[in-house]
């Protein structure tokens, strides 16, 4: 099974569909800058539902960085 | 004489995008497929307008990309549609946002003769035994299971191929259907018929929708209209079975009446020419009746695309329907083939997920048809929700493995019907600074489900051994890393060695 969500296993993911470097981008960076796409939002929002995220790729879509996105899958801890 | 016998493991009958599509799945992993297509290739066939998850995904699969790029067919962002309380057309295209137009955000409008070659031609080439000039007589069958088919060669003389498995892909007007001993089930709600025809020279809207699919409601049904290229266009009336007599007569001027009472088509063909000589020179009439299969498998045989099911075609589901079955079919005979899934849940697996598929579209279909409320016209009158009854709803929508009883998916669809509306309200003008945002219409839980599926097809197909998919269904299988057969989720788990690449 997958690792549970945390502040670095996004890091890690969207460095990994992006194919960069882990750190080469900034938390509050605009991941569309980066070559996010559709088909890459799309695989990080079924990667994060299977460990547990209810969030969709419309919803992570609203505002494309890591910042938010935490915020968005880990209300909680992100405060 | 008795015919002469041969042995496969498969045996397609229809050479559609939907026979080539699961035979070439098939072929990849090294099975003995004959594909027997009545007809000579290429020839002509209506549903022209495809959608991202066949050309992105479906394609990739096949390895079609460069192909289907190569023979430059119109690039279509979306659907504009004159539909609804809105006079002005509005969009639904791909891509959420104009930021996030990636790669897998247009589809293709195609000449069927030159697509359906591209996927037949393909297949052979992935060494799928494609015999033309080939109609099936028979399905030959015992009480256990389907066991082959007969066919006439192009000689004439009469043969016999003993399978494993027969997929049925022969499409809408053929019987060999009936061999899975189900029952055709129609919707009371869209039993349309489409009168069509070609035409040179008409008006394209301005770009970037210059390649988009335009639907036009008016009076008596709607339109379709299809740039095929620069001058080419595909126009089709889509209206009531109870005009199906009038069609007996001239009807050439039946398709010129409906133009011509459908204002924006009538003012974009008001310099345009029909086309009268060649294969687009014919107007031809079909029964868009929307219907669906009781079943779609028997021990030994499986239905794929129009063979199992039609829905209406205003959202462009006919390629989409046949290559996402056929997609489905290979991976559940290859799974049995290699002894991974039994027969039963291989098949469960397939069928729960194709009438997964029809019954969203055919909620979107509903709310959709409903959005386009005019109680003047007897036709829209009639496809209007609340004129539903329930105890036909229930008996089509509990098929497709919906709601139970009548008055939950009336309930359902009028919830819908209502999201859509506001969402198109929201969304408002084609070419204004929201009319580029699909957020409001890809949030309604209707267009949700419709996407989830074509979108998992395409991330799968970009993305290759890397896409991840959840069950799609409770206690459900997915797919293995090459796409082209199921796993159980849950003997996955084990950790899987990483080979050094």
């Amino acid at each position: 099974m997958t690792a549970p969500l945390s502040l670095d296993r996004l890091r890690g993911d969207v460095a990994e569909v992006l194919a960069e470097e882990p750190g080469s981008f900034a938390d509050d960076d605009n991941l569309l800058d980066r070559g996010l796409d559709s088909i890459r939002l799309m695989s990080l929002a079924t990667r994060w539902r299977e460990a547990g995220s209810q969030a969709g790729y419309l919803e992570l879509a609203q505002e494309p960085t890591i910042k938010a996105w935490w915020t968005l899958l880990a209300p909680e801890e992100s405060k | 004489m008795s015919p002469t016998v041969e042995s496969a493991d498969v045996v397609v009958i229809g050479g559609g995008p939907g026979g080539s599509t699961v035979s070439t799945l098939l072929a990849k992993r090294g099975h003995r497929v004959v594909l027997l297509e009545k007809e000579t290739f290429p020839r002509y066939q209506i549903g022209e307008s495809l959608l991202p998850s066949t050309v992105h995904g479906i394609g990739r699969l096949l390895g079609v990309t460069e192909e289907l790029e190569a023979a430059q067919f119109m690039v279509k962002r979306g659907g504009s549609f004159r539909w609804g309380s809105n006079p002005v057309p509005w969009n639904f295209l791909f891509a959420v946002a104009p930021e996030l137009s990636g790669p897998t955000s247009y589809a293709y409008q195609v000449e069927r003769l030159k697509f359906d070659e591209i996927l037949l031609r393909n297949a052979a080439r992935n060494g799928v035994d494609v015999r033309e000039n080939a109609p099936v007589t028979e399905v030959v069958a015992d009480d256990d299971r389907v066991r082959g088919v007969r066919y006439t060669d192009e000689d004439g003389g009469q043969r016999e191929i003993r399978a494993t498995f027969v997929v049925d892909a022969s499409g809408n007007r053929s019987r060999v259907h009936q061999n899975v001993r189900g029952e055709r089930i129609y919707s009371d709600f869209f039993k349309n018929i489409a009168l069509f025809g070609y035409f040179e020279g008409g008006k394209r809207l301005p770009a970037p929708d210059t390649g988009n699919i335009l639907c036009a409601a008016f009076d008596e049904g709607w339109i379709w209209y299809i740039p095929l290229s620069d001058t080419l266009t595909s126009v089709g009336a889509v209206i009531s079975r109870e005009h199906a007599a009038k069609l007996q007569g001239d009807q050439e001027q039946a398709l010129l009446g409906f133009i011509d009472r459908c204002a924006i088509v009538k003012d974009f063909l008001a310099g345009a020419t029909r086309v009268t000589e060649g294969t687009y020179g014919e107007i031809r009439t079909r029964k868009d009746y929307s219907y669906t299969n009781s079943t779609f498998h028997r021990p030994g045989m499986v239905l794929v695309g129009d063979a199992a099911c039609f829905i209406d075609p205003v959202f462009s589901t006919g390629v989409h329907l046949a290559t996402y079955s056929g997609l489905l079919a290979a991976r559940s005979i290859n799974s049995v083939l290699a002894g991974d899934v039994t027969e039963d849940r291989a098949f469960a697996e397939f069928e729960g997920r194709y009438r997964r598929e029809y019954r969203v579209f055919y909620e979107f279909l509903s709310a959709f048809y409903d959005m386009q409320s005019d109680e003047s016209s007897y036709f829209w009158r009639a496809r209007k929700v609340t004129n539903f009854n329930t105890t036909d709803l229930e008996a089509f929508v509990s098929l497709v493995g919906g709601v139970h009883s009548g008055e939950q998916a009336l309930t359902q669809a009028r919830k819908s019907s209502g999201a859509l509306a506001d969402a198109v309200e929201r969304t408002g003008d084609m070419q204004t600074e929201s009319g580029e945002r699909m957020h409001h219409l890809f949030g309604t839980p209707v267009v949700r489900e419709v996407m989830q599926e074509m979108n998992n097809i395409q991330v799968r197909g970009i993305r290759g051994a890397d896409a991840k998919e959840l069950p799609l269904l409770d206690n459900g299988l997915v797919p293995g890393p090459d796409g082209l057969s199921w796993m159980d989720p849950s003997v996955t788990a084990a950790p899987v060695l990483e080979e050094a690449k």
